[in-house]
Formats: structure tokens, C-alpha cells, sequence
């Protein structure tokens, strides 16, 4: 489901805001000027059948971070709608996060997906 | 005039009445000695994680500010049925560590720490054991009415 989270992400804006994973940034680099960071905290099974797993509950944190602090309350809400278009359950109206750099300010929902697993896959 | 007539004894029923009453009243001391309890076992294992010399960057965020704003000794405070305590990082306090928890663009989140509060497993043990703390405090006492 991560490259479905990505791709949801990507679809927002155009040109697409950058994703990466959280953590992974040049740290001799600067920031761009507005991008996503994903995190993919855990992927518990969701339930079981016939002793193997029937579905995934897939975890993960996603945080925009840009150098317009508006953009980043309004785009992080625009992810969130379109997240929850796609299926996806989004746990409230996200957080502030300490971003590295203090050109930028960053904001975070945690999401998730139940993924039923075909029996047999 | 009916001459069969059903009959219900509550007394017994007025006495297991009076035991939960009872019992719901110590119920409030156990739930605020569980939750003290969990605050202080929440509060150590965030403290072991920050002493640990395999923190991110080095280690640098394992003395100073960050550790200083672990919430220790926490009180649980009230709201009608609900009761609540501070556990984590106290975001009032500068060097406030929850960017370990999330992480930065430039550094990962702490294992540990993501582990500990933002995965569902580690809280879930926490509330179980509080739960049966609980429950087990207010058998116990339903027994000794008895």
C-alpha cells in the first residue's frame, strides 16, 4: 500500500509535491520548498482465517513540511480528503512536527488501510 | 382475584446492588492508582530509551532539555467519569523530544519510541493491565462484602 499512499500523494498537486520517507534527506542538503514524508509505523494482521492472515491493517504517519506556512495546514487537508476518498481512515485533524530546518514548518495525520489479503495470497 | 401469583425476592438482588455501589466508589481510587501506575511505567521506559546511547544523531538528545521534558510523577486528574494523566514528552518544556517519536526529513524516527506511541501494541498491553487491575481490585472487594 505504500506505493498506493505515494501515488495519492503525488495526485494532489501538479507539478507533484516530492515524497520521500521520513528520515531520508541529504542532511548536508537543503529542504525543497514544500514535500510529503511518509512513515510506515507497523502492519499488524488484521484478522485471521483458515491460519493464515486475512487481511493487513497497514500504519503510517504522513507529514508535510514547507517553507508557506499556510500551504502546509491546506495541503495536509487536502490529503486527508483524498485520502479518505481512496478508503483510507485518517485519525483526526493531524499535529505539528519539528521540522530540521527554520526556513520550514511541518503537520502530520496518521493513516491507515485494512487490506483484506485474497485467501491463498 | 388471581389465585397464582409470581413472585420476585429482591433482596438479594438490593445486596449485589449495594456491593457494586460500593465497589464503584473504591472503583475510582483503582482506576486512578492503575493509571498512576502505567504513567510511571510509560515514564521509565521513555527515560531507558533516552539513555540509550543508540539514539539517533549520535545520541545527542540522551541528556539535557529532552530528558528533562519526559513527564515523570504525573497526576491523574478527573473530568466526571473520565480520568486522564500526562505521559510522553511535555511540549511546554524546550528540547521536548516528540520529534524523536515522528523523526525529522533528516532523521528517522527512534525505534523504541515509535514503537512505544505509535504503535498500537505497546499502549494496548498498558490498557489491559490497567483493566485487569481494575477488574481485579473490584472482584476482590464485591468478595469481601460477601
Amino acid at each position: 500500500m505504500k506505493n498506493e499512499l505515494i501515488a495519492i500523494l503525488k495526485a494532489l498537486h501538479s507539478p507533484a509535491y516530492p515524497v520521500f520517507l521520513q528520515g531520508t534527506l541529504n542532511e548536508a542538503a537543503a529542504y525543497p520548498p514544500s514535500f510529503f514524508t511518509i512513515w510506515n509505523n507497523e502492519t499488524p494482521d488484521g484478522n485471521h482465517y483458515d491460519n493464515d492472515a486475512a487481511a493487513f491493517n497497514w500504519e503510517f504517519s504522513v507529514y508535510f513540511y514547507s517553507n508557506d506556512p499556510a500551504s502546509v495546514n491546506t495541503v495536509l487537508a487536502a490529503a486527508r480528503t483524498a485520502l479518505k476518498s481512496a478508503g483510507w481512515a485518517v485519525q483526526g485533524l493531524g499535529y505539528d512536527v519539528t521540522s530540521d530546518e527554520v526556513t520550514h514548518t511541518g503537520r502530520g495525520i496518521d493513516v491507515y488501510y485494512h487490506q483484506i489479503n485474497p485467501i491463498g495470497g | 382475584m388471581a389465585r397464582n401469583t409470581l413472585k420476585l425476592d429482591t433482596s438479594d438482588f438490593e445486596r449485589l446492588l449495594a456491593q457494586l455501589q460500593d465497589a464503584g466508589r473504591d472503583a475510582q481510587l483503582a482506576v486512578t492508582q492503575a493509571l498512576e501506575k502505567a504513567g510511571q511505567k510509560i515514564s521509565g521506559d521513555t527515560l531507558d530509551v533516552i539513555n540509550d546511547a543508540n539514539l539517533p544523531a549520535g545520541g545527542k538528545y540522551s541528556t539535557g532539555e529532552t530528558k528533562e521534558s519526559v513527564v515523570t510523577n504525573a497526576r491523574v486528574t478527573w473530568s466526571g467519569s473520565v480520568a486522564e494523566i500526562p505521559v510522553g514528552f511535555d511540549f511546554s518544556r524546550p528540547g521536548a523530544g516528540g520529534f524523536l517519536i515522528t523523526g525529522t526529513p533528516k532523521m528517522k524516527p527512534d525505534k523504541a519510541l515509535n514503537r512505544m506511541y505509535k504503535q498500537k501494541r505497546y499502549m494496548r498491553d498498558i490498557q489491559d493491565d490497567m483493566y485487569h487491575t481494575v477488574m481485579s481490585h473490584v472482584i476482590d472487594k464485591m468478595e469481601d462484602k460477601q
